[in-house]
């Protein structure tokens, strides 16, 4: 807007003002009191960004570096040695499960490097449909399980759920699955591991019993992720669940 | 021509009624944040940085909105705030309809991926338009009944 119409706008103004006066009408003034709604949207608005982000930022986990050892049998990863053992049933390509580990995940292994856990990780593929072509859940899996003989289970693990492909999606190729190890130093023949998919009739079954077991279903249903103390299902709308069970509650 | 008292009731319906649409999908949502990281990251879009900034906030920028338009204050921003809103949901919904992606929209809490079977866009696209007339009207008239605005901002009728 150039000078001369914004003159020429303010000129309009005050002839109109003063036809308003002389009508005996006073205009509404543009006072700090009209501007208070906005005011008090624009503080609320400002309050909600602030709080909501220094919630994430609380509550977004740093990274412990896992220093406890794994071992595999059949389908099942028994990482830690701590007096406490929890069973953990996760499918790698589950959203669920990829929160459950970026939520707990650091509380996780902190206890397994103090000894204070031991948990049974079992290979649960309920999402094999899921990609497009299907299978990732089981190939996932599978990997996981190659990663333990090849001394980086603690980090792949992490390094699956920090990469997880989005469902729908083609999933990690085995390309991608072979690379994440040999960036985390896996030794010995892990590549041919992930390629061979031998794990595939171990991880089936291990889903198999995982689903038809009545103490790890809700409703009838079993999901991803699961946790079981003892056989029995917890409830991990319980934020505290990890201190419960190490305290013995 | 309707008088405009008459006018004053629609709006008011309009105001507490988009309130309450916020207020309960808000804390909905707030409730199960995880859910609705799933929620948004389903979508498909994000970043997934981005999808933890939104899924943190979202939430609570409903229910701010939802508690501006129950009292009444500012009525006609938060109502422009609460369309260009429902119109990034609607056009969320939309790309992943047009892209085949089958999701529910986790409009009301849940969400996340559903069987290709179980989708519902179009009652999806038509709640939230649904939704969209009523922060419309809020915009073109954003006079209403037991609103603060009129007390905050004195308009010289008694």
């Amino acid at each position: 807007m150039g000078g001369a119409s914004r003159n020429e706008k303010k000129r309009r103004q005050e002839a109109a003002n003063q036809r308003l006066a002389a009508a005996g009408i006073r205009p509404p003034e543009k006072s700090s009191a009209s501007r208070m709604p906005l005011i008090v949207v624009a503080v609320v608005l400002a309050v909600v960004v602030v709080v909501g982000l220094t919630v994430l930022i609380s509550r977004s986990s740093g990274d412990v570096v896992p220093t406890y050892t794994a071992s595999a049998s059949g389908a099942v990863v028994t990482a830690g040695s701590g007096p406490v053992a929890i069973d953990v049933y996760e499918d790698y390509l589950c959203p669920a499960c990829e929160r459950f580990e970026q939520r707990y995940g650091d509380e996780i292994t902190t206890a397994l490097n103090d000894g204070q856990l031991t948990v049974r990780y079992h290979s649960i593929a309920i999402l094999d449909e899921r990609t497009d072509p299907p299978g990732y859940s089981t190939r996932a899996a599978n990997a996981a399980l190659c990663s333990v003989p090849a001394g980086v289970y603690p980090t792949y693990h992490k390094k699956l759920f920090d990469s997880q492909p989005a469902e729908g999606s083609a999933g990690l190729t085995d390309d991608e699955l072979v690379a994440f190890g040999t960036e985390l130093g896996a030794q010995g023949d892990f590549a041919e591991c992930v390629r061979g998919g031998a794990s595939a009739p171990a991880i089936a079954a291990e889903t198999e019993a995982a689903v038809s077991d009545p103490a790890l279903q809700t409703d009838g249903n079993f999901g991803t992720p699961t946790v079981a103390i003892d056989g029995t299902k917890i409830d991990l709308s319980n934020t505290s669940w990890l201190q419960d069970a190490i305290a013995g509650q | 021509m309707i008088p405009g008292r008459v006018l004053d009731v629609v709006g008011t319906l309009a105001r507490l009624g988009l309130a309450a649409v916020w207020l309960v999908s808000g804390v909905l949502k707030a409730i199960d944040p995880d859910q609705t990281y799933i929620a948004v990251r389903a979508y498909d879009v994000l970043s997934p940085t981005a999808v933890e900034v939104v899924a943190a906030l979202l939430p609570w920028a409903e229910i701010a909105l939802g508690g501006l338009l129950l009292v009444g204050v500012g009525t006609r921003v938060v109502a422009a705030l609460s369309a260009g809103l429902l119109l990034v949901f609607i056009a969320g919904v939309a790309q992943a309809w047009a892209r085949g992606l089958s999701i529910d929209c986790g409009c009301f809490g849940g969400g996340g991926l559903v069987d290709p079977g179980e989708t519902a866009y179009v009652q999806e696209l038509l709640r939230d338009t649904g939704f969209l007339v009523l922060a419309v009207w809020l915009i073109v008239r954003p006079r209403a009944l037991f609103a603060l605005d009129s007390r905050l901002v004195d308009t010289g009728r008694t």
